[in-house]
């Protein structure tokens, strides 16, 4: 199909939108309602461009044979800048944070914001996991549609009509009222911040100031391979290291790996999988590593409880572990002791929350969070030197590395299941088929004289579809969040997929160059369980370090 | 009365035998254009769902008539709703649907006991297997938009959807649906049967500073001056608002209604509702009465009428306050013809006509407001 772009003649696809025609030109078009995964609704009407002497938007619409489109007229830069005048009325561009796309798309467009008052006129709404600010919002609809569409939860919905048209919980509810999973996925993809994370940062600062407090960090395996992105370095930088010096600069005085609570968790969840071998169910049996998974669970498949492992998750544990096993070898009384995990998600700051794990993890922070509090305290982050984790508890395996992929739980799992139950070693450590980006992924493998056939799902419509047959399987993975904990509400938003593949290439890398890589043979681990803990599934492994469900309302 | 004649079934019994191609060829000779605005040929638009390869194909008779001003279509449903659920039948007939559907207007749920007593004797004695749901509106007036209907019938929220495709192509549960209007409907039946039928007899609402308000027949291309003699103006009028979209005008003689004159006044005639406005009103005041109105439906999708109609309206509140001056003037003009430019559907597009025509054939109004 032959068009003209801005007095060019070409020759193009003519399945393309005019949007995508133009970034393969490399014509910058502002758009904040676009979602590259989502179905263009054209509500902010930014990305106009003239196509014919009619204005259209460019994310909808496809040229037609021949036809003329102007991307930077005086008429369609004047139109963008009266519908970012009528969208953000008052908005002061400084006072925007970086971290979301619509800063950038300001400075394009270019805001007058002198004309109009604002209006809009709505209490914020403050949940354990979540903070809505619907003052902020400017109805792009990417949350309700990523909530309906990617995760199948439908939190989420515009209600009313005209300028009283806003995003609300179902009934106009509050968030902690409904069936929300708290996965974080809205704030990822709102362009404004109108949603943004419950802040426990103020709280953690004063911790650190208090010198009677001993203050613990501890950091998910995934958020090393995201950090660095909040200081400008490139996607998938592995900066662990740097990471751990820049806590001990905030004043921590012990930085440990939660990847060491994977390697633990692995040790119960796969014992607690023979076990069920042995007796003979109930299967499937479904990793509990992910909150958000875990309300999922509760509010729409109650009936999956009994089928739920019971350990707790990675934090959670070694929180425990913290204050319990830690506390008596370092000799520091545990209720001096503040544990700060740094996590990937949002759904920890709910789940830390959550009576029946008797948490011992005081304070979550998000990746986002930890990014803000090296910037509060004025670290050149780029340029730290690179420092170990504390080894009391900080040695791990490549097994509770991966633990921040998808498929990563199950791939370290049938490391430490197979080995065990068999006495064979693995000839190759790695799991292909475990290893793709696809939404669903599927193997089986041979214990003994038993097949055991075991299912991942990333994304909450992907959960959704392959608990249609669950009864196929023996061991499954569930990970809310799209690409599993890489791409989770808590790290730093990113405005393209490739940046998921990017991060969760780097943790796989980090887990090849491990002469570790199986959980069982972790040193501390063993030592943990000779010193303290007997073996897994004893009966103070079961009371530290397992936990269970209740049932929820499905609305 | 054109519209109230009944043809009792004949029209159907009359399709049946000439077979859907024919009855497409006589619509289209007989030149009948659908009523609700836009003007399309009904028989291309059956033509066009005919033509999508799909196993389902649905009716929706449009009785959603919520311009305000408007109320020829319950005029119809009171008086010759046979008449239209034959239209529907015959729809139906022609493109093998087995489903139809009557969008009724919320506020009509009083007619609803009647038309359903209508719709089973008329399914009776036509002896068709085809079902007429009816499916009651929420009261939003963009659900008299196509796809807007469509999204409601679905369960979701009243939402104007981009077009392509349309809805003769991709509509309810992405079957091809026709959606005509109750006249337009009603015409099917009349325009098969009835050699002197003529097509361009329309239906006139008629309200406001007049002592006959009502429902009227006339030919395209009367004269003003015969409207007056008949309706009777209660004072000397100074204006006329076609619904709320059409735009406002001055009451002019020898004017006569019909597209191409109310083009040249940058009115548009829509479903032939004529709201007149005596002298002793400001038009500042009937614009902002409208505006109100266009704040309170927007669906809110689009970013300039969703945040644009309150500033509309909120700027003319400033001018019947006497607080503004020529820029908030100017400043209500662009954003009128801003929102008018780049909003999504039909809604959005005419919300700033009644600003934009007043502010051309009636600044003086203005003008007794400003400072």
């Amino acid at each position: 199909m032959r068009i003209s772009v801005d007095g060019k003649r070409l020759e193009v696809d003519g399945e393309k939108t005019i949007l995508e025609i133009c970034k393969g030109l490399g014509i910058k078009i502002p758009t904040l309602c676009y979602h590259k995964s989502l179905f263009p609704e054209a509500r902010c009407r930014l990305c106009l461009v003239d196509l014919d002497g009619k204005l259209v938007t460019a994310c909808s619409t496809k040229a037609g044979e021949g036809s003329e489109i102007i991307t930077d007229s005086k008429r369609v830069l004047k139109a963008r800048r009266r519908n970012m005048e009528l969208m953000n009325p008052g908005a002061n561009i400084s006072e925007l944070s970086d971290d979301f796309e619509a800063r950038e798309i300001y400075e394009q467009v270019g805001l007058d914001n002198e004309r109009f008052k604002p209006i809009k006129n709505y209490l914020p709404e403050l949940g354990a996991a979540l903070v809505r600010d619907n003052n902020k919002c400017i109805n792009c609809g990417r949350c309700v549609q990523v909530c309906e569409k990617i995760q199948a939860i439908s939190a989420v919905d515009f209600a009313s009509r005209a300028h009283n048209e806003h995003v609300t919980p179902y009934n106009e509810k509050h968030l902690s009222e409904i069936a929300c999973i708290k996965c974080g996925q809205c704030l990822i993809n709102c362009p404004v911040g109108a949603i943004s994370e419950r802040s426990h940062l103020k709280e953690v600062i004063k911790a650190l100031e208090n010198p009677k407090k001993h203050v613990v960090a501890q950091t998910a395996p995934s958020i090393r391979a995201a950090l660095g992105e909040l200081f400008d370095m490139e996607a998938g930088t592995l900066v662990t290291g740097k990471m751990v010096t820049a806590l001990r600069k905030c004043g921590f005085d012990k930085v440990f790996d939660v990847d060491l609570g994977a390697d633990i968790t692995i040790m119960e969840e796969s014992a607690e999988l023979l076990k069920r071998i042995k007796k003979g169910g109930p299967f499937p049996m479904i990793t509990t590593c992910c909150p958000s998974w875990i309300l999922m669970m509760e509010h729409f498949y109650p009936e999956l409880i009994p089928n739920m492992s019971t350990c707790k998750s990675p934090h959670e544990m070694l929180g425990m572990l913290i204050k319990t096993y830690y506390a008596e070898k370092a000799k520091v009384n545990p209720k001096d002791i503040v544990v700060v995990s740094i996590m990937p998600c949002v759904a920890k700051k709910f789940e830390s929350t959550r009576p029946e794990l008797n948490t011992e993890v005081d304070y979550v922070l998000t990746t986002r969070e930890l990014g803000r509090l090296i910037k509060q305290k004025k670290i050149d982050f780029v340029n730290l030197e690179e420092q170990d984790f504390d080894p009391t508890l900080g040695i791990a395996s490549g097994a509770g590395d991966i633990f921040g992929n998808a498929g990563g739980v199950m791939e370290a799992a049938l490391r430490t299941g197979y080995e065990v139950a068999t006495g064979k070693r693995l000839k190759s450590v790695e799991f292909g088929s475990l290893r793709n980006f696809e939404g669903i992924k599927t193997g089986s493998i041979k214990l003994g004289d038993k097949t055991i056939r075991y299912a991942c799902a990333n994304g909450g419509a992907n959960i959704r579809k392959l608990l249609k047959d669950k009864d196929k399987y023996h061991f499954m993975e569930m990970m809310v969040c799209p690409g599993g904990c890489v791409g989770g509400g808590g790290q730093p938003i990113y405005f393209d997929e490739d940046v998921l593949k990017l991060r969760s290439k780097a943790l796989y890398e980090q887990d090849s160059k491990k002469e570790l890589r199986r959980s069982h043979e972790n040193p501390i681990v063993k030592e943990i369980y000779k010193k303290y803990l007997g073996k897994p599934l004893s009966r103070k492994a079961e009371r530290l370090l397992h936990t269970r469900y209740r049932k929820r309302d499905g609305f | 009365m054109q519209i109230l004649r009944e043809t009792k079934l004949e029209g159907l019994k009359l399709a049946r035998k000439i077979g859907r191609e024919r009855v497409l060829e006589v619509l289209s000779e007989k030149r009948l254009i659908g009523r609700g605005g836009a003007g399309f040929s009904v028989a291309k638009k059956w033509e066009i769902a005919l033509g999508v390869k799909a196993k389902e194909r649905y009716v929706i008779c449009n009785a959603d008539e919520g311009e305000p001003g408007t109320f020829k279509d319950k005029f119809i449903l009171k008086n010759n709703s046979e008449t239209m659920i034959e239209g529907l039948l015959i729809a139906a007939y022609v493109l093998g649907a087995k489903r139809c559907f009557i969008y009724l207007r919320g506020e009509y749920d009083y007619l609803r006991g009647e038309l359903e007593e209508k719709v089973r004797e008329v399914l009776k004695e036509s002896k068709m297997k085809v079902s007429i749901e009816i499916v009651r509106g929420a009261g939003a007036y963009i659900c008299g938009e196509e796809t807007a209907i469509l999204q409601s019938m679905m369960g979701n929220r009243g939402n104007a959807m981009y077009k392509p495709p349309r809805p003769t192509v991709s509509g309810l549960w992405g079957k091809p649906t026709v959606l005509n209007n109750v006249e337009t409907l009603t015409c099917v039946p009349q325009a098969l049967v009835y050699e002197d039928w003529n097509p361009d007899y329309r239906l006139f609402s008629i309200s406001g500073d007049v002592s006959h308000p009502g429902v009227y027949e006339w030919e395209l291309g009367i004269k003003m001056s015969t409207i007056l003699e008949v309706v009777k103006p209660k004072e000397k009028l100074k204006a006329m608002s076609f619904g709320c979209f059409g735009g406002i005008m001055p009451v002019k003689k020898n004017l006569s209604i019909s597209q191409d004159t109310l083009c040249k006044n940058d009115c548009q005639h829509g479903a032939f509702s004529i709201i007149f406005i005596g002298e002793r009103h400001n038009v500042v005041d009937i614009c902002l009465s409208i505006a109100k109105f266009y704040t309170y439906e927007s669906c809110g999708k689009c970013t300039p009428c969703r945040e644009g109609t309150i500033r509309l309206v909120n700027l003319l509140k400033k001018i019947k306050n006497r607080d503004a001056d020529e820029g908030d003037v100017k400043l209500l003009k662009e954003f009128a013809e801003h929102i008018q430019e780049t909003s999504l559907c039909g809604l959005g597009q005419s919300c700033g006509n009644h600003i934009l025509t007043s502010l051309k054939h009636f600044r003086k109004d203005y003008r007794e407001y400003i400072k």
